[in-house]
């Protein structure tokens, strides 16, 4: 059976604040790794834990922290994902807003780890409050001497800057996040080089989601074999889960990795609001593929959804009711897509507001069924095509979506036809 | 080196190079509209979609680099399709304006269409709107409806100048290149963006609307107005045979040299090229004959004035005034007639006075062969005016670089008393009415030859233009009189073409014997 515990302390009155926190056990992983733990044994510890990111891509991080090339003379540096930006996404703002000294724990034992002395947390700028308690942690974490030069007598020094993003979602993909960080315009880089080895000002760097770092210090104090147990061998740990939509108690629920959707949506989250009819589940934020209610019974990890066409993404699942129409749906995608896009390569700049310019067209009743075929169309012509994450992130739902309520997007169409 | 397979050829390149460059060292065509080969690759208008045997997607050629054993597809059907998708949204939002576009004929767009295009259009919304008309500066237009956001122009500002007047502002379909805050495009290399703008975007307020690119001819030939002998293309109008035109010479773009000029020229080379048709010497005048003269009668005249003075022994009260905008063979024949044939005759070089440079192209030298004088013995000694007007009894000017540092009247003082007087240059000027016979000569895209430029690169080139009017090329008004002069006919009668007379000039002077 698995425990919280990225949640236990939500709630807790004054959670925050460092004293509260080392009550409740904190900063134990800290002492624990810098005293007795090597970085390669932490390094051991993270790959045999099977932690995946939580930002959305599912990257195994003891993998990723591996990627970082020894002894190069060039200072490293860590990049803490909270451009918290997928629609539906709002664990990492949960997280950093109740316990922010959980992610610092996880952020002073990574660099530890990886060798790194200086963090960025790059925050999404709608996050005003959180970023305050951030600094506000941090300035706490510094008077304690978890943060700082020689770090609770080790020798280890790091300091740790919180950066506020203007509110581009391309920021959270991550070159592009490195991009603003140097004060750049957001635009995502050309990959090769990765950033594990040319990232922030040229220099190799670790790039983590807040909720992968703040499941660091329950793998130092238990053990990477407690971890896999906590949820699947291959894919260990819990995961905040954030479901929004036609339920009855939206919200962020932590759950072990491949739990059931059908039980977290009607169980954990109090089923369906009063009178309404499931009709469709996106179950990792908006870009990934649309589930139908007769999908959703299906666990809740990268291997499972993906085998069902779908992502696991941020684990943000957006309920949809009955009543919805999958045509505003359809529309609500292409006006995020096509308004988020950085506009630096073609497929993305230019598909996706035609695809929006459509879709609006069709939300007015005008068109006809070739219409959504041109739309399935140029969203295949943007899939795989584009320069970074983005391009697939928009094509994937519409692609979707397109399939699987085709029958009721013509349907809706021919409604509003007549209505106008 | 590396064996890869592109489609069907097996090629072996270099460790280390890009699938483009592989493609385009074996003459494989990929189609590209952001990458140049100037700038780092950008991967961002993703039309040079390949397909690597064992690779999901389709992949970049500009920027994935060769591996041994790679097996490249440039022209499967996946890949045909890609670059078919990426065309069609690039012309989606395009305005399509092409018959008043004067990219036309010579776009990237166009010829794309034809290869991977030619579709029925899909496009049945309203396009956006963007600006048609922004002034970047003295030299372009930006037209933004037409731009597909390869950002050349940006990384050139920030690469080759290092000025950054433009940049990318706002995101997905409003993206578009604009200059920040107050800045303009000024620097003396900013017509280069409208020459490595793959559409009509950014376009030349010189050439907008003056012609279509299908009428040009192209010709290369040496940028003469400074040292720095970059490479240039010249597009010219050949004519229609019913009517006249204004102008000959439309524009001049820069040519590829990587040892010279890279991809670039410098708006003083392109922009200077009214020179080649306005102004022009293009009849001979004698000013004491009222029926047209002919060439050859010309250059007996002034081989019979020579020749007398040659005979009294007086070559000394001959004076020259040559300058270093002559190429190597025609300084060389000079100096064969004036030194060697006749002795004692005074040389004086008058040329373009020295302006400050640039640390890119523009040398502060503004004249194109001054090391070809200097290695072939000139000491490029300055006009003496006591001489010109106390000791001279006829007189030769080459070129008028002469007025830019006298004036009128000192000239027209000095020279008023010598008896026979020449001028041998490619425009009509003041020197004009002083002197007895205009003899209209050629510019350097008029004719073949080489130059030396300052790093002591000899240049050799093909005559891109034909002489304008009457005007003749230098070397062969040299030759002409060398033989009429018939010191050493035997010498001159043998140079048929500068090329020849390269070769007896290489035989002479070691430094173009290399």
């Amino acid at each position: 059976m698995s425990e919280k515990q990225l949640s236990k302390l939500f709630g807790l009155e004054n959670s925050h604040q460092i004293d509260v926190y080392i009550e409740q056990d904190g900063y134990r992983a800290v002492k624990k790794a810098l005293s007795e733990l090597t970085p390669e044994t932490i390094l051991d510890l993270v790959k045999a834990a099977n932690l995946r990111g939580r930002g959305g891509a599912g990257f195994p991080a003891g993998i990723k922290w591996g990627f970082v090339p020894k002894g190069v003379d060039k200072p490293k540096y860590l990049c803490v994902n909270a451009d918290e930006g997928e629609p539906g996404t709002i664990k990492d703002r949960y997280l950093m807003t109740n316990v922010p000294h959980l992610l610092l724990e996880g952020i002073i034992i990574t660099c530890y780890c990886v060798g790194i002395h200086v963090a960025y947390i790059y925050i999404r700028g709608e996050y005003e409050m959180v970023a305050q308690r951030l600094e506000q942690a941090i300035a706490e974490a510094h008077a304690q001497g978890y943060l700082g030069n020689n770090i609770l007598e080790s020798g280890f020094d790091l300091e740790v800057y919180v950066h506020r993003g203007a509110g581009a979602y391309i920021c959270g993909e991550e070159t592009a996040l490195l991009e603003s960080l140097e004060g750049k315009r957001g635009n995502p880089r050309l990959k090769p080089p990765f950033p594990a080895s040319i990232g922030l000002f040229q220099c190799p760097t670790v790039i983590n989601n807040v909720e992968t770092l703040a499941n660091v210090p329950s793998i130092i104090l238990k053990g990477a074999g407690w971890f896999c147990q906590q949820g699947l061998p291959k894919d260990g740990g819990t995961r905040l889960f954030g479901v929004s939509g036609m339920v009855q108690k939206p919200g962020v629920y932590e759950l072990p990795t491949g739990s059931n959707l059908r039980d977290l949506i009607f169980q954990h989250a109090g089923g369906m609001k009063e009178g309404k009819r499931l009709k469709a589940v996106i179950p990792g934020g908006m870009s990934s593929p649309v589930l139908k209610a007769d999908e959703i019974d299906i666990p809740l990890d990268g291997d499972s959804l993906m085998e069902a066409k779908s992502m696991l993404g941020s684990g943000a699942v957006i309920v949809i009711d009955e009543e919805t129409s999958m045509l505003d749906v359809l529309k609500i995608i292409t006006d995020f897509y096509s308004h988020e896009s950085c506009g630096q390569c073609t497929p993305c700049r230019v598909g996706n507001p035609w695809i929006r310019k459509i879709v609006h067209r069709l939300c007015q009743g005008i068109g006809g069924p070739d219409d959504i075929d041109n739309v399935r169309r140029l969203a295949d012509n943007i899939m795989g095509k584009t320069l970074c994450p983005l391009g697939d992130a928009a094509a994937m739902p519409i692609l979707s979506l397109t399939e699987k309520f085709r029958e009721e997007l013509i349907t809706s169409l021919n409604e509003r036809r007549q209505e106008s | 080196m590396v064996k890869i397979r592109i489609d069907d050829r097996e090629l072996e390149v270099q460790e280390g190079i890009t699938i483009f460059n592989a493609a385009s060292e074996a003459g494989i065509p990929i189609p590209h509209f952001c990458y140049h080969p100037a700038f780092v690759p950008e991967g961002t208008c993703r039309m040079c979609l390949v397909e690597i045997e064992g690779v999901p997607k389709l992949e970049l050629a500009c920027s994935t680099v060769v591996r041994d054993g790679m097996i490249v597809s440039t022209q499967s059907d996946r890949v045909r399709d890609g670059r078919k998708g990426v065309l069609e949204f690039l012309l989606a939002e395009h305005p399509l304006d092409c018959p008043i576009c004067d990219q036309a004929g010579d776009c990237k767009l166009q010829d794309y269409y034809e290869d991977y295009g030619l579709y029925e259009s899909q496009f049945s919304e309203v396009k956006d709107k963007h600006d048609k008309k922004v002034d970047l500066g003295k030299h372009l237009i930006h037209d933004q409806e037409r731009c597909v956001l390869c950002r050349r122009c940006v990384r050139f500002l920030c690469e080759v100048t290092g000025t950054e007047d433009l940049g990318v502002f706002e995101r997905g379909s409003h993206t578009e290149v604009n200059l920040y805050l107050d800045n303009q495009v000024d620097n003396n290399y900013s017509g280069n963006l409208a020459q490595i703008c793959p559409v009509g975007a950014i376009t030349d307020k010189d050439f907008r609307f003056q012609t279509r690119s299908w009428f040009l001819e192209e010709a290369e030939s040496i940028c003469p107005l400074c040292s720095r002998g970059c490479s240039i293309q010249i597009g010219y109008h050949p004519g229609f045979s019913r009517f006249s035109l204004p102008k000959r010479v439309y524009r001049i773009r820069a040519k590829t040299n990587e040892t010279v000029n890279g991809y670039w020229i410098c708006d003083l080379g392109r922009y200077g090229y009214r020179y080649l048709d306005e102004n022009r010497a293009t009849n001979l005048k004698a000013r004491d004959s009222q029926s047209r003269i002919q060439w050859d009668a010309a250059v007996t005249l002034l081989s019979e004035k020579i020749k007398r003075l040659y005979y009294m022994k007086r070559t000394s009260r001959i004076t020259v005034i040559l300058n270093s905008a002559l190429t190597n063979e025609e300084l060389y024949l000079a100096g064969k007639i004036f030194q060697k044939d006749l002795t004692d005759v005074n040389i004086f070089f008058a040329d373009a006075a020295p302006e400050s440079g640039d640390d890119v192209l523009l040398t502060s030298e503004r004249t194109p062969n001054r090391r070809g004088a200097l290695e072939l013995g000139f000491d490029l000694k300055p006009v003496d005016m006591d001489i010109l007007s106390s000791q001279t009894d006829l007189v030769i000017i080459f070129g008028t670089h002469i007025l830019e540092t006298h004036s009128l009247s000192d000239l027209s003082n000095a020279m008023e008393n010598i008896p026979a007087k020449f001028v041998l240059a490619p425009h009509t000027s003041d020197l004009d009415p002083m002197v007895d016979m205009v003899l209209p000569s050629t510019h350097i895209a008029e004719k073949a030859g080489s130059l030396t430029n300052i790093d002591g690169l000899v240049q050799s080139f093909q005559s891109a233009l034909h002489p304008l009017g009457e005007s003749q090329a230098e070397w062969q008004v040299l030759v002409d009189l060398g033989k009429e002069l018939a010191i050493n006919f035997k010498f001159y009668g043998q140079f048929s073409n500068p090329k020849n007379i390269n070769r007896e000039m290489g035989k002479e002077v070691p430094f173009f014997g290399k």
